[in-house]
């Protein structure tokens, strides 16, 4: 699914990846932990190809020409990135949309994404009627509304109390287990790590510094 | 779903004074932009008849009266020469008929003529309006001809007075219209960065360029089919208004009323002008901000 091999990227003088290397297989559900500043994001940027490696290689599945590739990805992000002028039913449509999507079907993909993530009764709110929790919802409910092959969360429960944050990951493992999706989540927050027991991909100054498949957060 | 049209309307009503201020400028240049093509139009329709109308006038001494085969042997004469369109003899009843029908309106005027006062003629009509003074020289030789008068001032005066007023509306439209596409390529990149997040976020979607791009084109050929519809009305309402009046102007050539076919095609014309501009002004603001 993704294959990094000695992967490095620089801005400017600073090292954000340092030779990073690993596989992650179809299916797979994995914590990218680390600090600030660790290099977390800049891996997720590689990965949805908004940035290129100075050097190393990296494999992805997928089509080559980027929007197409992207189409086959879904992303979380902690700020949520939802489109306010838009009602949750309209922001989950997007990508549907986006791909050119028949009418009947982005009907049908957005009921049952929406369904999964119980936000039924919150289908023609708009962003700033919802709580943080229910925003979150929504854009995993818009990552996965075109069932991509993988979904890549950076801190998604960044902006989340602890509570909510636990239901976003619960939520996030149901969808890999129930999707067969592969998952990439960077995350901080040590209390989900540990409690979910998945992979774990530690990276700190730009260096991972432990691969474990059944890992904790260092 | 949202239509790429459905959504630039929508980001239009958001911003009422941007798109007042786009709408405006876009309103000024075509119309300025019509009248200067409807004067061009004009002034062109003026010369053409100037040019079709008989250009020289040959008259005989007013107490000669030419035979048919001295006036025939006159036309023969020219029409060797090959330079001329047409010739025409004008007796002295037929020139009194004219002299009658353009003083009608004065009876004073009309009874103290009569036809042995006025002169035959003979009027030609010239292939080119440069051979003008070579037929004049030609019928100046002619023994029984007392006076040649020929228009080649006026249609020279006329030729470059329109070549000025293309000139000068072709700079003038030009540069309105150049100065319109910065605008309108400043007010929608404005847009485009108020957008910058949601475009990131299209991208990051799989979004392609022309996906991202359509609403603010269609934005800027809204802008432009406004502005175009605008000032063709303006322009059309002042050409209605003052038609009399240029009737009375210019009496005798018939260009005036402007018929409801060429204002159409004008029409035509002010929107597809507007839509390039607007729709090519929307296109660089949004590809200027995808390529950075």
């Amino acid at each position: 699914m993704i294959s990094a091999q000695n992967l490095t990227k620089k801005f400017g003088r600073i090292i954000a990846l340092d030779s990073v290397s690993f596989d992650i297989t179809p299916g797979e559900f994995v914590f990218l932990t680390g600090p600030s500043g660790s290099g977390k994001t800049t891996l997720l940027r590689l990965i949805m190809r908004e940035i290129k490696p100075d050097a190393g290689k990296l494999t992805l599945q997928g089509p080559v020409k980027i929007h197409e590739y992207r189409r086959t990805v879904g992303t979380v992000f902690q700020d949520f990135k939802l489109l306010a002028d838009r009602s949750v039913y309209e922001n989950i449509a997007l990508p549907l949309e986006i791909m050119g999507a028949v009418s009947a079907d982005i009907d049908k993909a957005v009921k049952k994404a929406i369904d999964l993530v119980e936000l039924s009764a919150r289908t023609d709110l708009f962003p700033a009627q919802l709580s943080g929790g229910e925003l979150q919802r929504v854009a995993i409910a818009r990552a996965i509304v075109t069932r991509p092959k993988l979904i890549l969360a950076d801190e998604p429960t960044g902006n989340l109390d602890p509570k909510t944050a636990k239901t976003i990951v619960k939520l996030l493992s149901t969808i890999h287990e129930q999707l067969k999706t592969t998952v990439l989540m960077a995350t901080h927050n040590a209390n989900i790590v540990n409690h979910l027991g998945k992979r774990v991909i530690a990276l700190d100054l730009g260096k991972v510094t432990n691969d474990n498949p059944k890992g904790k957060y260092e | 779903m949202n239509s790429p049209t459905s959504t630039a309307w929508s980001r239009i009503r958001r911003s009422p004074y941007q798109a007042l201020a786009a709408i405006s400028i876009m309103t000024m240049t075509l119309f300025l932009g019509s009248i200067f093509f409807l004067v061009a139009a004009g002034s062109q329709s003026v010369l053409k008849y100037f040019e079709t109308r008989p250009q020289v006038n040959a008259f005989f001494k007013s107490d000669v009266v030419p035979t048919t085969q001295a006036v025939d042997l006159i036309k023969s004469k020219l029409e060797t020469t090959g330079l001329v369109e047409s010739v025409r003899y004008v007796s002295k009843e037929e020139a009194l008929q004219i002299y009658k029908d353009l003083n009608k309106s004065d009876p004073l005027l009309l009874e103290a003529v009569t036809a042995n006062m006025l002169p035959a003629s003979i009027e030609v009509s010239a292939k080119n309006p440069s051979d003008l003074k070579t037929i004049a020289e030609a019928l100046k030789t002619e023994p029984d001809v007392e006076d040649v008068r020929f228009a080649e001032d006026i249609v020279n005066q006329l030729a470059v007075w329109t070549n000025s007023v293309r000139l000068i509306g072709f700079s003038l439209v030009g540069a309105h219209i150049f100065i319109t596409f910065i605008i309108i390529l400043l007010i929608i990149g404005i847009k485009v960065s108020n957008r910058r997040d949601e475009i990131v976020l299209y991208q990051l979607l799989g979004a392609t360029g022309g996906y991202i791009s359509a609403p603010f084109v269609w934005e800027g050929i809204l802008y432009g089919l406004t502005g175009a519809v605008i000032a063709w009305g303006v322009s059309y309402l002042i050409l209605l208004y003052s038609t009399p009046f240029l009737i009375r102007f210019l009496t005798g050539i018939p260009i005036l009323p402007v018929p409801v076919g060429f204002m159409l095609t004008v029409l035509g014309g002010e929107l597809l002008l507007g839509a390039v501009i607007g729709g090519l002004g929307g296109l660089l603001a949004v590809r200027r901000f995808l390529k950075a």
